[in-house]
């Protein structure tokens, strides 16, 4: 399976705790998704 | 990469963000970096699994942590506190519209970092994506060959995350690069978990899906995003509940009015007490056995005229401990006991494959039993709740527990082959410990113990079938 479709059923939010979906961001523009470690 | 974003924005793409502590320590790191672009937060670090990321103290206190951290103070970062799993790493992914892979870059260790202009240059008009079927080599093969003798004796390295990185080293990735065109498969259990993860990949490889859920809300939802993410219109939804024979009854009839290709047994329950079914069936006897015998019998015509049929009943570990048992199944002999039924009728599942199999020998379906190992879904969250806090670093993701129940329902290698049982792809035995054997006979009443029970209405026959 490729990575996107992997990506895009996982269940993610956003900053604001709202249910939210990583293939909407690459749905009409190339994205660089960066995976960070941890915040702070 | 974040000082670079104009760059990245100039190029049309967007910079996102994926961190994996709370939304709370989200919103304090967006102010302090003054981030005006996408901030994702994982807190169950699901994207980092499915993105394939590492996890690990080695990684993390690696002795080039400590260079790394150097070069990073130099530069004017400073460090804070940790807010969020300290041992998890990062990485990069370049993804263009259409889900096209162009850059893939996966951390180390900790503060390694890719070179931006390689990112950059993933973006350019000319860049190419990343072919994801690509083949491995036969070292790859070997070192996972070898790691798999050192891992498999242990059930917990085995059947957990880094037992399914060891496992897939031996993939061969063109396996289920098949086009399911034309091909109509049917999932149980099919709107969350595994069955979700399956009806999803059957649908990416272009098969006509559907969604067997007991809810037709929580069906739809399903079906709407496997639609969304595959581009695949022709998914669908079919409103049953396995554990009610009447609902299997009635909608084998309606499924049966069309081809059926591929039928996979998913739904699964596990309750804490003792719940009779309207049939006067154990619920979990109705849901794992019953309910998958009857639709399976409902739709045998069907799969038999296929070309390549296959029908897969995803099984569980957990059946290693137990012996079949027909003298009870319905759990009223005995001080009820959820985990033994789930692995009883676990077990029975696996022995159902085999007689499957042997019913539709000559005919060019194929039955299969398989387990999943221990993967992070819903249901075992739900029903495990303890297990799950424990275990959940180091269980597989829904998508890693659906590979090898989709590469029996899809992987032409597999045509003609019939009865196995399977673990990330190798068959594997069915019994680990002696005492677990059933005999050819046991194997016949459970057969028998099926046909009474879908035929009546009424669970006492089980109690009296000999």
């Amino acid at each position: 399976m490729r990575t996107s479709t992997r990506l895009a059923g996982v269940e993610i939010s956003n900053w604001k705790g709202e249910p939210d979906s990583l293939s909407r961001y690459w749905s009409e523009q190339p994205i660089v998704l960066v995976f960070i470690r941890h915040f702070g | 990469m974040r000082d670079r974003i104009e760059d990245i924005r100039a190029l049309g793409a967007e910079l996102v963000i994926v961190g994996n502590g709370a939304p709370s320590f989200a919103e304090a790191f967006r102010e302090d970096q003054n981030l005006d672009c996408p901030l994702l937060v994982d807190p169950e670090l699901r994207a980092y699994r499915a993105a394939g990321l590492r996890r690990g103290r080695v990684e993390v206190l690696s002795p080039r942590m400590s260079l790394n951290a150097v070069r990073a103070l130099g530069a004017g970062y400073r460090q804070t506190s940790v807010e969020g799993d300290p041992w998890q790493l990062g990485g990069v992914f370049v993804i263009r519209p259409g889900g096209d892979l162009m850059y893939r870059y996966i951390g180390r260790e900790a503060g390694d970092h890719p070179a931006v202009d390689d990112v950059l240059e993933a973006l350019s008009a000319d860049a190419e994506p990343i072919d994801e079927g690509e083949g491995n080599p036969w070292a790859q093969v070997l070192l996972g060959q070898a790691l798999s003798r050192v891992v498999d004796p242990f059930i917990v390295s085995s059947f957990d995350r880094t037992g399914f990185r060891i496992h897939s080293l031996t993939f061969r990735p063109d396996d289920i690069e098949v086009d399911l065109s034309g091909h109509r498969c049917l999932v149980t259990g099919a709107n969350s978990g595994i069955g979700f993860e399956t009806a999803l990949a059957l649908a990416d490889l272009g098969a006509e899906v559907v969604l067997l859920c007991r809810s037709a809300e929580r069906g739809e939802q399903a079906a709407e995003r496997v639609r969304e993410q595959t581009g695949n219109t022709r998914v669908s939804v079919e409103v049953v509940d396995m554990s009610d024979l009447g609902s299997v009854r009635a909608a084998g009839e309606r499924l049966a009015s069309h081809p059926v290709d591929v039928l996979v047994h998913n739904a699964g329950v596990l309750p804490d007490e003792r719940i009779e079914t309207a049939d006067g069936l154990e619920l979990t006897f109705a849901t794992h056995v019953a309910g998958p015998f009857l639709l399976t019998r409902l739709l045998q015509s069907q799969l038999e005229k296929s070309d390549d049929g296959r029908v897969v009943f995803v099984s569980s570990g957990g059946m290693y401990t137990r012996r079949l048992n027909n003298e009870d199944p319905n759990w009223t002999e005995r001080e009820y006991d959820g985990v033994a039924a789930y692995a009883e009728t676990k077990r029975a599942q696996v022995v159902l494959a085999k007689l499957f199999a042997e019913k539709l020998r000559g005919t060019g379906c194929g039955v299969f039993a398989m387990h999943p190992g221990w993967a992070d879904t819903p249901a075992v969250e739900s029903s495990l709740p303890r297990f799950h806090r424990i275990t959940r670093n180091i269980l597989r993701t829904p998508a890693e527990g659906a590979d090898t129940v989709v590469w029996l329902a899809a992987c032409p290698r597999l045509r003609g082959e019939s009865g196995g049982f399977y673990f990330d792809r190798e068959e594997r035995r069915t019994h680990l410990l002696p005492l677990t054997r059933e005999s050819d006979k046991d194997r016949r009443k459970l057969w028998k113990l099926c046909v009474e029970a879908t035929e009546s209405s009424s669970g006492d026959r089980l109690r009296t079938a000999g």
